[in-house]
Order: C-alpha cells, then sequence, then structure tokens
C-alpha cells in the first residue's frame, strides 16, 4: 500500500496530466459567495435572512390558520365551522363519548364566548384543528423556507458564521447544522449529530437540542396561544441552550476537537427537489404526527373522566404552584407532552390562567421530557454505543433535563415578575 | 445478485445519483452530511433488478465520525459489490484519494466525474479518457442533477474493474 505522500504525490501527477484549469472570471455567484460568510457582511445577511424565516413562517402560518382554518373549525356568523357542526350531530352532550371525541359539552352552549377551537378539547375538534389547522400550515411554511436554505447552500454558511459563538460552549462548525434542523424537527437533528467526531460533542448537542429547540410543530402552535411573546420565548430557551452548553462543555470529559467544515458553492434549488422534499415532510406529519396528537388528545380526555388528571392536578400542585407559579391544571399538557409538545401547547391555551403563567407553563413544555419521536431517536442512538454506555447516557440526561427544567424553568418566573408581564 | 455501492466525499451529489439511478426518495440538500444513514434502492441493469446503497460521505476509509463508520461498515460488509465513486469534478484530486484507497482494496471501481457543468462553467476541462486510461477504471462525466451522463453510467457498470495501483504509478509517474 502506499502512504498519505505517496498517494497524494501520485494525484497530483495524475491530475497535472488530465486536468487543464482555463480563464475564470468570478461572477455574482461568487460575490455573493464571499459577502455571506465574510463577518461584516454576513452576519446582518443572517439576521436579515433569520428575520426573513420568522416573518416567513408566521406570515405564511398565520395566513392559512387565522385566515382560514380557524374559520373553517370555528365557524363564522353566516357559516357554521366543523367543530359546532359536530356538537349539533349529537343530542345528549353529557355521554362519554361525546365529552371523550367532541370535548367540553359547555363549549357547545348557545353564545359560548371563548375560543371554541382550541377549547373544545375533543378528538375530532382540537385534535383535528390542531393537527390540521395549525401544525399543517406551520410545517407547509417551515419547510418551505427550510428546503431553500438547504438546497441553496445557505445552510453551511450559516454555520461558519454562528462557529464562533458555538466555540464559547465547545461546539464546532457543523454542531450548527443539527441545531438549525431541529426548529423543524428534534428527530431528523438527533440523527444528523452522527457527523460530530466525538462522543463529547454528540451527547452535548443531543441534550441541549432536545431540551432547548422548540419544533416547528411547536412554534406554530405558539403563534396562535402566545402571540407576541414567541420571540421572546425563543430567547430564553437559545440563552439556555448557551448557558447550559457551557456547563456540559466544562463539566462533560473528553475532547470537542476542531472541524472543519467544506462550504459548498451556492445551487439554486431545483422546484422538483423542493416538492419531493416538502411532501415527504407532508406525508410524515400525516402519517406519524396526526394520529399522535389525536392519540394524544383521546389520552387526555380519558384520563379526565376518570379523575387521574384531577388526582395528579392536586398532587403536583405544590411543586407547580410555588416553584414555576403555574396552575395545578398544566399537568394534563405536560402528559400529552410526552407525545406531542404542540398538542401540548395547545392545551395550555385553553386553561385559564394569567400572561405570564401562560408564558412560563409553554416554556416548561418545551424544556420538558422530549416527546416520544425524539426520545425513541435518542435512545436509539444512544444504544448504539452500547448497552452500558446507553444506560449511563440515558440516565446522565436525565439528569441534567430535571435540573434544567427546574433552574431554567423556575428562573423564568422571577424575570417575568421583574419585566413587568 | 449484483450490488453496487455508491460512494464518495460528503455533497458531491451521491443521493441526486442514487435518486437518478433508483428513482427512489433519498433526501438532497447543499451541505455536507445529508446522508447519515444508508439508503437501499434497485435500479434493472441489463435486464438484472440491482441494488444500489446510498452510502454516507465519507473522506477516506479511515472513518472519524458515525457517519462515515457507516459507511466503512457498509464496504467491508458487502465483499463484491461494484463501487461507484462518485467525485466533484471541481476538486478531483480529493476524490482521487479515496479512489486509490479503494483500489487497493482490490475492489471493482467506476467513477462518475459529478458536477460536470460546475466544472465547465470554472473553466476546469478534465481529459476523462486519459484520466481512464491512467487509472484503469472507466470514468464517465455526470451531471446528476440534471440526468446528464447517466445512462452512459448505467450501461458501463458492468465494465468496472480492479486496478492495480502499482501500475497506476508506472503510468502516471513517468
Amino acid at each position: 500500500m502506499l502512504t498519505e505522500d505517496q498517494k497524494w504525490e501520485l494525484i497530483d501527477n495524475i491530475s497535472r496530466k488530465t486536468v487543464r484549469y482555463g480563464e475564470y472570471n468570478a461572477t455574482i455567484k461568487d460575490a455573493v459567495a464571499e459577502l455571506t460568510v465574510k463577518p461584516l457582511t454576513g452576519i446582518p445577511m443572517a439576521i436579515a435572512v433569520l428575520y426573513g424565516f420568522w416573518s416567513f413562517f408566521g406570515a405564511i402560518a398565520g395566513f392559512f390558520t387565522d385566515g382560514f382554518m380557524v374559520k373553517l373549525f370555528g365557524g363564522t356568523e353566516s357559516f357554521t365551522g366543523i367543530i359546532p357542526w359536530f356538537g349539533n350531530q349529537f343530542t345528549n352532550h353529557e355521554s362519554i363519548l361525546f365529552k371523550l371525541f367532541i370535548g367540553d359539552p359547555g363549549v357547545f352552549t348557545p353564545g359560548y364566548a371563548g375560543d371554541i377551537c382550541f377549547e373544545a378539547g375533543g378528538v375530532f375538534t382540537t385534535g383535528l384543528f390542531v393537527a390540521l389547522g395549525v401544525v399543517l400550515p406551520a410545517i407547509f411554511a417551515f419547510y418551505l423556507f427550510m428546503i431553500f436554505m438547504e438546497d441553496s447552500g445557505y445552510l453551511p454558511r450559516l454555520a461558519v458564521l454562528i462557529d464562533t459563538l458555538f466555540h464559547k460552549i465547545g461546539l464546532h462548525g457543523f454542531a450548527i447544522v443539527p441545531m438549525i434542523l431541529s426548529f423543524g424537527c428534534n428527530v431528523p437533528a438527533v440523527a444528523a449529530t452522527r457527523n460530530l467526531e466525538t462522543k463529547k460533542e454528540r451527547f452535548m448537542m443531543m441534550a441541549l437540542l432536545a431540551v432547548f429547540i422548540p419544533c416547528g410543530a411547536q412554534l406554530g402552535v405558539m403563534l396562535e396561544v402566545v402571540p407576541g411573546y414567541v420571540g421572546m420565548i425563543i430567547l430564553y430557551l437559545l440563552l439556555g441552550f448557551f448557558v447550559f452548553g457551557y456547563v456540559l462543555n466544562k463539566i462533560i470529559p473528553g475532547k470537542s476537537p476542531e472541524m472543519l467544515m467544506d462550504v459548498p458553492p451556492y445551487h439554486m434549488p431545483r422546484w422538483n427537489n423542493v416538492k419531493r422534499k416538502l411532501w415527504i415532510r407532508i406525508r410524515g406529519f400525516l402519517k406519524v404526527a396526526l394520529p399522535l396528537v389525536l392519540l394524544g388528545v383521546l389520552i387526555v380526555n380519558v384520563l379526565y373522566l376518570i379523575g387521574v388528571i384531577e388526582y395528579l392536578a392536586n398532587t403536583f400542585e405544590p411543586v407547580l404552584i410555588s416553584w414555576f407559579d403555574v396552575p395545578g391544571e398544566t399537568v394534563a399538557p405536560l402528559i400529552t407532552a410526552f407525545m406531542r409538545k404542540d398538542l401540548a401547547v395547545a392545551q395550555l391555551g385553553a386553561i385559564e390562567m394569567s400572561v405570564s403563567q401562560l408564558i412560563t407553563s409553554v416554556v416548561l413544555v418545551s424544556l420538558y421530557f422530549p416527546c416520544v419521536a425524539t426520545f425513541a431517536m435518542i435512545l436509539k442512538e444512544g444504544l448504539q454505543s452500547g448497552l452500558r454506555e446507553g444506560i449511563v447516557f440515558l440516565f446522565s440526561s436525565l439528569v441534567a433535563l430535571f435540573i434544567v427544567i427546574f433552574a431554567w424553568g423556575g428562573l423564568l418566573r422571577w424575570i417575568l415578575v421583574l419585566a413587568g408581564v | 445478485m449484483l450490488k453496487i455501492l455508491l460512494m464518495g466525499h460528503p455533497n458531491v451529489g451521491k443521493s441526486v445519483v442514487f435518486n437518478r439511478l433508483t428513482g427512489a426518495n433519498a433526501t438532497e440538500s447543499n451541505y455536507p452530511g445529508t446522508t447519515v444513514d444508508y439508503e437501499k434502492g434497485y435500479v434493472f441493469i441489463e435486464g438484472h433488478e440491482t441494488e444500489v446503497l446510498d452510502v454516507p460521505g465519507t473522506f477516506s476509509l479511515y472513518p472519524k465520525d458515525k457517519a462515515e463508520e457507516v459507511a466503512l461498515k457498509i464496504f467491508t460488509q458487502e465483499k463484491d459489490a461494484v463501487i461507484i465513486c462518485v467525485l466533484d469534478a471541481t476538486k478531483i484530486e480529493r476524490g482521487l484519494y479515496l479512489v486509490l484507497e479503494v483500489l487497493e482494496r482490490s475492489r471493482s471501481v467506476i467513477i462518475a466525474l459529478n458536477m460536470w457543468d460546475v466544472a465547465k462553467d470554472k473553466g476546469i476541462s478534465i481529459d476523462h479518457d486519459h484520466l481512464s486510461s491512467l487509472l484503469g477504471v472507466p470514468v464517465v462525466p455526470t451531471v446528476a442533477v440534471s440526468g446528464a451522463g447517466m445512462k452512459e453510467l448505467i450501461f458501463s457498470i458492468h465494465e468496472a474493474c480492479t486496478s492495480d495501483v502499482k501500475s497506476i504509478v508506472e503510468r502516471a509517474m513517468v
């Protein structure tokens, strides 16, 4: 076998004999490529792109949800929406089936003033509304923009720019890619950590993104439930990401070596590929997430009916009130959060509480135990390095999670008091 | 049954080649490390159903992360598979390193010089016939995103062959 040097020498000779480099004139594409990675011009451009992303997400998701879905499900003066229609199909509003699948009979009384879409609470009413009316448009808007960032080649450039910031918490270059992906969904983001070089980096990244990064579906519901505060909530979560990243970097043994990342040339995204990837996401949502949302609603409703929620609410109320200042009823969404965090946020919207309590509980749901799909993925990745290591991995993540929930979740309450929210 | 592995550096277009060959739906993106696990698909070559594996990008056969470990594992397991080495035509030197490593392990290789159009735009011209005769394995220019060269790649797969690195040295170092 040739040594490394011999191989490179051979390659040199081969390329000298076969490759000709002609005159090359820099094009506008190259100028843009330069400007987007140089910090002085790149950072303002990155802020502009991310702000554009955010506006696009809010505008498109809002256009479909508020402009169309809320009316379709809730109804207008001249049109009976899907949810009231469901209510009208039943004469007995007190039956178990009605309470499970259609929802709270109180919502279906004439002249009800609340937000019927979120407050009905049945499988076929709020369940379908959250999945199809709120999350589906959010996922569509999010991935449409995301796919353009992926296919154009902007994503790795963004990674290069944020690199300096990430150095401070011992993560490099490529670690940004899983983080950005995880704003869409944590599951592929956990898979993307396979590109990180050391176990330390992988563990840190998986733990941090599962805890601190809300997914696109969750963000979509947040826009409906706490409009006006979503930006602040994201900032608080990102701050937590860096604070705990810094701490984890200090206490976890191991190295996080410098990693170089290739920045590919810009390509025009191909419409066919964009369409295909968008369809893969939407199909995945309809096949996997939609049943989980409906199942989540059903389970919580059953638990309500048999009194488990009330029992848990009374049990945990002291902790929830004294430490986080959120009402005991939030245990129900916290149970749903095991399955789907988007649904959990939607259920928080139906609980009566103050704005600051709502913000705190939305943050709690985000920090809380990862959703079942993410958890399964993390477990799979953890177990790949052997059973023993997998268990250590799982245990340490749970401890870290517990600390984060209480420290970062509890702190927010006092910040909100100081801020006067 | 013939098996084909798609190997090469990250972000050279392996998944695009894979989707063109098999009609599958592997995720294509413009950043290194999109594929972190292998994908399987099928293509008919001369009437025979042939399995194609899209392997995560790897710089060499000495893995440095999980995704590259997957690549090496598949490479070692599929001993009889033909390797399509996908190279970025704008940076063939880098890709050739992996090609040499694969050839040293006496595997049948065919090279797809992908992003041929980008290379042309950059004023890079590659004498692919000469490259093929130096390396002793077939070399096919491709533009996977548009599908150019894909037919030729499929027709040339049966010409994939091993090549002795010593004789490559003899041919190239004169």
